[in-house]
């Protein structure tokens, strides 16, 4: 890769690295060290085929698809391992931002470790202000469905909050 | 419903501010890019690497060490290695077929290319490697009534009954393959399910 690509990926890397290392977080239910080792590997990925890169969507839709995609390959062998609990989130967030986590931080890793592996991915995309046409495209199904879908989490996670 | 959702989106917006980008976490990607280079090699050429080696080695010693003399022997080495010639080429086939499975594809060609390639895994282990390990087990049982003329009973016995040691090894072996293709197929189809669920 040439020192241009090198320069443009680590600019990608700056400037994407909290939305891909959220993601993970959101995703492992907020296991700091699995985060941080599926944000590695996005990136791996994102460096390995910037080439190929078209320009067809942004460089956000296009590394959503790459996290997407590696997220969803690690529900295999995350099945291997044991799964940490729910209230392990707070502590393992805290040790990265080395800040204060606040209740609301902590009700929402809860909500969104509650759902399953597919909606947390799905919620998460919304959470970051994803039009739901650039995350039908990045799942590849029909836009209808992904608001279906969404409306659905929706409700899930007001039951989930109001039941705390 | 919207209140608790903007109450969401706050707190995600929030968090987010706490996360930085870092120069360490930058070389810790650098890194392991260099690992993965070296892993990836052997991952994908390793099994290739070591079944051509055999295939000389075994090539070699039946040609220049050991030359067999009657035509069942020649038949049996000749099984032997287009078993083994066989394995090469699903090796190089599976690479390919690995490749397909593409990062930069939607979610749901992704989860297809999954199960096509993990479906010719367990077609691989289940149906194809037995046929080879048959091929390979009839070319060495053939070659024994030779290996008597050149070497005492006991040690042809003991030589066969080996085989079925490493026989009973390769059938747990190939049996543990197929599960665990058969798993990756069925989770990954239980995904695709959720995928395309309305909602």
């Amino acid at each position: 890769m040439s020192k241009k690509d090198t320069s443009l990926f680590e600019s990608i890397h700056q400037q994407y690295f909290p939305m891909v290392l959220q993601m993970c977080l959101g995703f492992v239910k907020g296991d700091y060290d699995k985060a941080r080792d599926l944000s590695q590997e996005v990136f791996i990925k994102v460096w390995i085929h910037l080439d190929s890169f078209k320009g067809i969507s942004s460089y956000k839709t296009w590394i959503y698809r790459i996290t997407v995609n590696t997220c969803l390959q690690l529900i295999r062998k995350k099945k291997k391992n044991v799964t940490l609990p729910i209230e392990t989130i707070a502590l393992s967030f805290t040790e990265e931002s080395k800040n204060d986590t606040s209740e609301a931080s902590n009700r929402l890793y809860k909500a969104i470790g509650q759902l399953n592996e597919l909606d947390r991915l799905l919620i998460m995309m919304v959470l970051e202000g994803q039009e739901y046409d650039d995350i039908a495209d990045v799942l590849g199904i029909q836009p209808t469905n992904v608001r279906v879908k969404i409306h659905r989490i929706k409700k899930r996670l007001k039951n989930i909050l109001n039941h705390e | 419903m919207s209140n608790h959702f903007s109450e969401l989106e706050s707190a995600w917006k929030q968090d987010k501010k706490n996360i930085k980008s870092s120069s360490t976490a930058l070389d810790a990607v650098y890194e392991k890019i260099q690992t993965n280079k070296k892993e990836s090699f052997f991952f994908y050429y390793g099994t290739i690497v070591i079944l051509t080696i055999t295939l000389l080695v075994i090539s070699s010693f039946f040609y220049f060490v050991a030359p067999v003399e009657k035509l069942l022997s020649r038949i049996g080495i000749g099984l032997m290695l287009v078993g083994l010639l066989v394995r090469i080429v699903i090796e190089i086939v599976s690479i390919v077929k690995s490749k397909r499975v593409h990062i930069l594809d939607s979610s749901l060609e992704t989860v297809n290319n999954t199960i096509a390639f993990h479906t010719f895994r367990k077609n691989v282990h289940g149906i194809v490697t037995p046929i080879i390990i048959a091929f390979y087990t009839v070319g060495f049982y053939l070659i024994t009534p030779e290996f008597l003329l050149y070497l005492p009973v006991w040690n042809v016995v003991l030589y066969d009954i080996s085989y079925i040691v490493i026989a009973v090894v390769l059938f747990i072996q190939i049996r543990k393959g197929v599960l665990k293709e058969m798993k990756i197929v069925h989770e990954t189809v239980e995904l695709k399910k959720s995928l395309l669920q309305e909602g």
